[in-house]
């Protein structure tokens, strides 16, 4: 009997594995593991606990001993005023997810399937480009662009059309969500797009469907892994972008990451509640995680 | 370090270590000729350092904040770090002196305290500048636009009586102590309130402004009103001037009813790692000269008395700058007020995320 044997030398003839073979198995993966593992430890799961453990403890403030003694903390969350932010939060994150969606599938589609394959990668590469400058820089860029006296209104009193007063308001958060993330949800869909068998969307019409028919039956259930990889990971992104809603927000749209931002550096100095906050937020991001897990698969449904 | 200490310590008691804790070593370790200061964006420019060191030989790093909270936050969540001189506001003089992060002055080794106004001489927030030394003062007011606004204002309540011309073209501090104090004063009680029915009251006539309010901002502001988006900023003097001076028509007034007094220091942390750079900076700063032209170039009031002698005419007799005492006597320090803080966060934190 032939065995196709994946390790470099195969059993000895009692069944058992060399020490050293077996030592080599488990040394293998751990040094290859071992720096991330190290990385992620020191730096994701120890802050997070730390994390959890200050907001155990009411109303601490920098100075105070910590002792963890109650749930007090998580008991404000509920109160109406910090639910209605925490809408606010999840209102942006899922405006955004559908704006990226409904703006991003067509430009992934044509990318993927329409465009000249010679010019792909640099089409690709244009829209790419923006990330590379800091998100910060972008977000003041919407800033100068719509302003009461900026760039859009400027254009649109010059056509003679009333100004829109965009800024310092929800739209303008939504503008600048949309835009920061567009980047992302193009591309996981052009991923998945790439992988689209035209054979499937000419049978479909060979059957007699019409192309809205053939989009809704054949091409979003074949993508839909990609479709789910890009929401939910705009969703999670834009569930805790600080930035955008910060500087175009103004005194409207206050988001968990505003409201953890001002327990830390605000003069209210409630590191207890922010600590809550946040562990609330990386509870939403963790559910949302496990679903990208389960449904972004990279493999198609056939 | 601090850190990777309070991590381990988590894996083996995980209670009872002190968060934040900014530890006051006699740490003289630092380099000699080397000086790092913590101060606000407006106070230093090149040609102060660099006639700093001109003078003295010792080279200097400013870094800049924007708002003492955010100061405080960075001192303790990184034990007192590299800073020898910090710029704090007057509360927050007291509030680190409450907090012990501040060493004592050793008046001798300063020149000449005598030269302050008298009105700086013994302040509430630090009797006898015994751990800071004030450095600038003012106001805080209003800074609009003349050419779009008809009517002047000359009050706090003139935000109200005009929202729907200003509607989302007004900007205000973003301090709690400031915008409360300025709503309580306007009612007729004081700034430093402790009474939960009159902050209550405050709060709910700030509620009816937060529509026509754009942004709550210490500083962006300034582009925007430049640009003539904003028609009115909330703001404190020493700005409001500054920025009068790039455009005469943004013109800055302090309100009739009173004002806070505002008045920024400098105070050497307990964990300064050079305290002689710090008190060769302190009585540079000190000298008539320097002062006058800090006064002259960033636009705020010095209390030196020595100083003021030195300006010219036009900036001493500026009311924005030198605001005359009958206004003065309306305008009241914000003081630390304890507990009773949490009371004023906690309608703060109502207003902003409504």
């Amino acid at each position: 009997m032939t065995k196709i044997s994946a390790q470099p030398t195969s059993p000895n003839d009692a069944g058992e594995m060399p020490k050293s073979q077996r030592f080599m198995n488990i040394l293998e993966p751990l040094v290859l593991l071992l720096p991330s593992g190290i990385w992620l430890l020191l730096l994701l799961v120890l802050p997070t606990l730390l994390i959890f453990e200050l907001s155990l403890v009411p109303g601490i403030r920098p100075g105070d001993i910590v002792n963890p003694s109650g749930w007090d903390n998580y008991a404000r969350i509920f109160d109406p005023l910090y639910i209605k932010v925490i809408q606010q939060s999840l209102f942006f994150a899922l405006g955004t997810t559908i704006i990226c969606l409904v703006l991003g599938f067509p430009v992934a589609y044509w990318l993927a399937q329409i465009a000249p394959p010679r010019w792909r990668n640099l089409l690709l590469l244009s829209f790419v480009l923006p990330l590379w400058t800091s998100s910060l820089l972008r977000t003041y860029a919407w800033i100068t662009i719509l302003r009461p006296s900026g760039l859009l209104n400027t254009i649109l009193s010059s056509l003679g059309l009333p100004i829109l007063d965009l800024l310092h308001r929800s739209p303008a958060v939504l503008i600048g969500m949309s835009y920061s993330l567009l980047p992302y949800m193009v591309l996981i869909l052009y991923a998945s797009l790439e992988k689209l068998d035209v054979q499937l969307l000419e049978a479909g019409s060979d059957l007699g469907a019409n192309p809205a028919q053939v989009f809704w039956l054949v091409t979003v259930p074949q993508t839909f892994t990609g479709i789910a990889a890009g929401s939910l990971l705009v969703f999670i992104s834009g569930l805790g972008d600080f930035v955008n809603p910060e500087l175009l927000g103004g005194a409207s749209s206050m988001t968990v990451a505003r409201l953890v931002y001002n327990q830390f550096l605000g003069s209210t100095q409630n590191w207890g509640f922010g600590s809550a906050l946040s562990m609330v937020l990386i509870l939403v991001v963790s559910v949302a995680i496990a679903l990208l897990i389960k449904f972004g698969d990279a493999v198609p449904k056939r | 370090m601090q850190s990777a200490v309070a991590l381990s310590s988590i894996g083996l008691s995980s209670c009872g270590w002190k968060l934040a804790d900014v530890r006051a070593q006699v740490n003289t370790s630092g380099p000699r000729d080397e000086l790092h200061i913590y101060t606000w964006t407006q106070y230093t420019d090149e040609e102060l350092l660099k006639t700093f060191t001109t003078q003295t030989g010792i080279k200097v790093i400013a870094d800049v904040y924007e708002s003492n909270d955010v100061m405080l936050a960075k001192l303790q969540a990184s034990g007192g770090g590299i800073y020898s001189v910090i710029y704090p506001s007057d509360y927050m003089v007291k509030k680190m002196v409450e907090l012990d992060l501040l060493a004592e002055l050793n008046q001798e080794r300063l020149n000449t305290l005598d030269n302050l106004l008298p009105r700086f001489k013994d302040p509430i927030y630090d009797k006898r500048n015994r751990y800071s030394m004030p450095f600038s003062w003012g106001t805080t007011g209003l800074l609009y636009n003349s050419e779009k606004l008809t009517n002047i204002p000359e009050d706090w309540d003139y935000l109200w009586q005009n929202q729907e011309i200003l509607s989302k073209k007004i900007t205000l501090l973003n301090d709690v102590r400031e915008v409360m104090g300025a709503v309580l004063r306007l009612l007729g009680f004081s700034y430093n309130s402790r009474n939960e029915e009159q902050i209550a009251q405050a709060y709910e006539k700030l509620k009816t402004l937060k529509p026509a309010v754009a942004a709550f901002d210490t500083d962006a502001w300034r582009n925007q009103i430049l640009a003539g988006d904003l028609l009115l900023a909330m703001c404190y003097s020493a700005d409001g001037i500054k920025i009068n001076k790039e455009n005469p028509k943004l013109k800055f007034i302090t309100p009739r009813s009173g004002s806070s007094l505002w008045t920024d220091t400098m105070v050497i942390p307990k964990t300064a790692p050079n305290p002689d750079a710090a008190y060769a900076w302190m009585n540079f700063m000190l000298q008539p000269e320097i002062a006058a032209g800090m006064c002259k170039r960033l636009s705020f009031s010095t209390p030196n008395r020595a100083a003021i002698e030195l300006l010219p005419q036009s900036i001493k007799q500026n009311p924005n700058l030198f605001p005359p005492e009958s206004l003065l006597e309306k305008c009241e320090r914000i003081t630390p007020l304890g507990k009773v803080e949490e009371i004023y966060d906690r309608y703060w934190t109502q207003l902003t995320s409504s």
